[in-house]
């Protein structure tokens, strides 16, 4: 590059930064925490002067499963956590916690030898840790979150840690982004773009940033879904006129028809069987159908209301969640799959894009501007504050 | 006033990329896709369209400010000949009234006070064959996103199928739906939601 066009790209620089410099960040925080209680655990300072709180990342972790409570100081608890993270080990730090119960031998005493940038991580890990030892169930503060955020006409691909720290904008556009879906691996993102003003499905490497469109036909190309083995995507294509669903090989590039009619099919996901559940307004109305693997018949799912969409599959295959429209308000619905109960989630109004945690426990959501999670029991809820607005939230798989 | 200074600023260094890329040994401008090695020295992604710029995990930016001026400013490597000004074109096309086309909640059928202005935009598509319009359909923000694309189509289609009856060759027509992704109004208001379910006729 010539000297003069980098004195003038730095000159643009300077005004670019100035122009920015008031746009805010995006980040997300937790407001709200638990409703109810949870077993009491006081968590200790850490010593040895790391550049992280990574007491006060553990007890934020915690507090947020809403099974676990840490305790202000001095307070009674059934369980402590005490640890130190120190300067030293052949990476830069090593970080040593101990979880024990009022008397008795340690439940975990646990060691990490970590550069300094994985303090964060190794907190999410140690919080995983005690979460499992004291609920027998998986945690989830190692796991991430990505989703679609906007700004001034740009649209963001962002993926975060599930506590909403540490967002990464692994995709920018000047044209809408949509649909984000996690490979099963969670490697790779499959999503929506309107770059070059029409919608593609594209699959983006989320280490290495490439890139690869999967679907470009005429009309709409939409709602990927992965197969559990991640060697398959079914997509919506309508470029035979109206919308139908598509399976795509991903190794052969050959796509097969699935649905056929002049109803809108759509949303397909896929359960471990290899069926697919999706919306179709088939009927007059907009609700949840099931397909065989190959297609073929397809058997209603939901009847209650006029307004059931945006299907998503718990990990165990068990459990539907949905958008449910009631008196007008749209809320988020379960429905499981062999008791055939039908249970409305949310308080309601704009609330779509389900998505369940890995561990089945939680489902992520979004009003059109913020997200929530909520736990399958209703007894948990998070509101994450965003400086920006988020929607589309998918939870990633445990995967590597 | 903001926007204007801000696009033009972000146009001007998304020009002077466009004047880099070309002087770098490679451009990422293969639409199919198949190219797994379009990262950049920085790490910048410009592939497969022209609007969007994608980063590797460990070096995505954190932060609307830095990821604008990662794109605009820092990229040194190649934008994946962006058209100038595209990549920050705001929120709708800004179309004038005589070519929108609204409709009522959860329905496709074209209001009847909008049929004049399909019936005056067919006139002028069939009187001079050579214009080509692309019908964009969109939805209010209420319920599931992909369904409001698919929602946003049927509208669309239903503008199409009208100019089509009025003697509009189907080879002028285009038709994509955006659903509730470039919304006219803000807000949550009835008001709003009626501006925001329409096509707009672009040519």
């Amino acid at each position: 590059m010539r000297p003069s066009v980098i004195k003038l790209f730095g000159l643009i620089a300077l005004l670019l930064v100035g122009r920015f410099a008031l746009a805010q960040p995006l980040t997300i925080d937790i407001t709200k925490g638990i409703e109810g209680s949870g077993i009491p655990i006081a968590i200790a300072p850490f010593g040895g002067g790391a550049p992280e709180d990574i007491a006060g990342i553990i007890a934020s972790d915690l507090q947020r499963t809403g099974k676990i409570a840490p305790q202000s100081a001095g307070a009674r608890a059934d369980y402590s956590v005490t640890g130190q993270a120190q300067p030293g080990g052949s990476r830069g730090y090593i970080v040593q916690f101990q979880l024990a119960g009022v008397q008795g031998a340690p439940l975990l005493n646990l060691s990490f030898d970590v550069p300094p940038n994985q303090l964060r991580p190794v907190a999410h890990r140690i919080s995983d840790l005690i979460y499992e030892k004291l609920t027998g169930e998986k945690g989830l503060a190692g796991t991430r979150i990505a989703y679609i955020a906007s700004s001034g006409g740009s649209w963001y691909l962002v993926v975060a840690d599930a506590d909403g720290q540490n967002p990464r904008v692994i995709l920018r556009s000047g044209q809408p982004l949509m649909s984000p879906a996690w490979s099963p691996d969670g490697g790779k993102l499959a999503y929506v773009s309107f770059e070059g003003r029409r919608p593609q499905i594209i699959v983006q490497d989320i280490y290495s940033g490439a890139r690869r469109v999967v679907s470009a036909a005429p009309g709409i190309n939409g709602a990927p879904s992965w197969s559990p083995n991640g060697q398959r995507l079914a997509f919506t294509l309508s470029k035979d006129g109206n919308p139908e669903i598509y399976a795509l090989d991903l190794a052969t590039q050959s796509p097969v028809r699935l649905t056929s009619g002049s109803a809108i099919d759509t949303e397909p996901v896929w359960l471990p069987d290899g069926s697919i559940v999706f919306t179709s307004d088939r009927g007059g109305s907009p609700q949840l159908y099931r397909i065989g693997p190959g297609g073929g018949a397809a058997q209603r799912l939901t009847f209650e209301g006029d307004y059931n969409a945006r299907p998503t599959v718990s990990p165990d295959g068990r459990t539907i969640a949905m958008v449910h429209r009631r008196g007008g308000r749209f809320h988020i619905a379960v429905l499981d799959l062999q008791t055939r109960q039908f249970r409305v989630l949310t308080a309601g109004g704009l609330d779509e894009s389900p998505s369940f945690a890995p561990n089945g426990k939680m489902i992520i959501y979004s009003n059109g501007q913020r997200l929530t999670a909520v736990s399958l029991d209703g007894s948990v809820k998070q509101d994450f504050a965003l400086r920006g607005n988020g929607r589309d939230p998918v939870w990633a798989p445990y995967g590597r | 006033m903001q926007h204007i200074t801000r696009n033009l600023i972000a146009a001007a260094a998304l020009a002077l990329l466009a004047g880099c890329a070309s002087t770098g040994d490679t451009t990422a401008q293969d639409q199919t896709g198949a190219q797994p090695d379009a990262t950049t020295e920085q790490g910048i992604t410009a592939q497969p369209g022209q609007d969007a710029y994608s980063y590797p995990y460990g070096q995505a930016p954190s932060q609307y400010d830095t990821y604008d001026t990662a794109g605009g400013a820092n990229a040194s490597g190649q934008a994946g000949g962006g058209r100038p000004g595209q990549a920050v074109a705001g929120g709708g096309s800004a179309v004038s009234a005589d070519r929108i086309v609204y409709f009522s909640f959860d329905s496709a059928e074209i209001l009847p006070e909008s049929q004049t202005i399909v019936a005056a935009n067919a006139r002028a598509l069939t009187g001079n064959a050579r214009i080509i319009t692309q019908l964009e359909g969109h939805t209010d923000e209420r319920g599931s996103r992909e369904y409001n694309i698919a929602l946003g189509e049927r509208r669309a289609n239903a503008v199409r199928q009208a100019m089509i009856a009025m003697g509009v060759s189907p080879q002028q027509i285009r038709v994509v739906s955006y659903g509730e992704e470039r919304p006219a109004a803000g807000g949550q208001s009835e008001q709003s939601y009626a501006l925001n379910r329409r096509v707009e006729i672009v040519y």
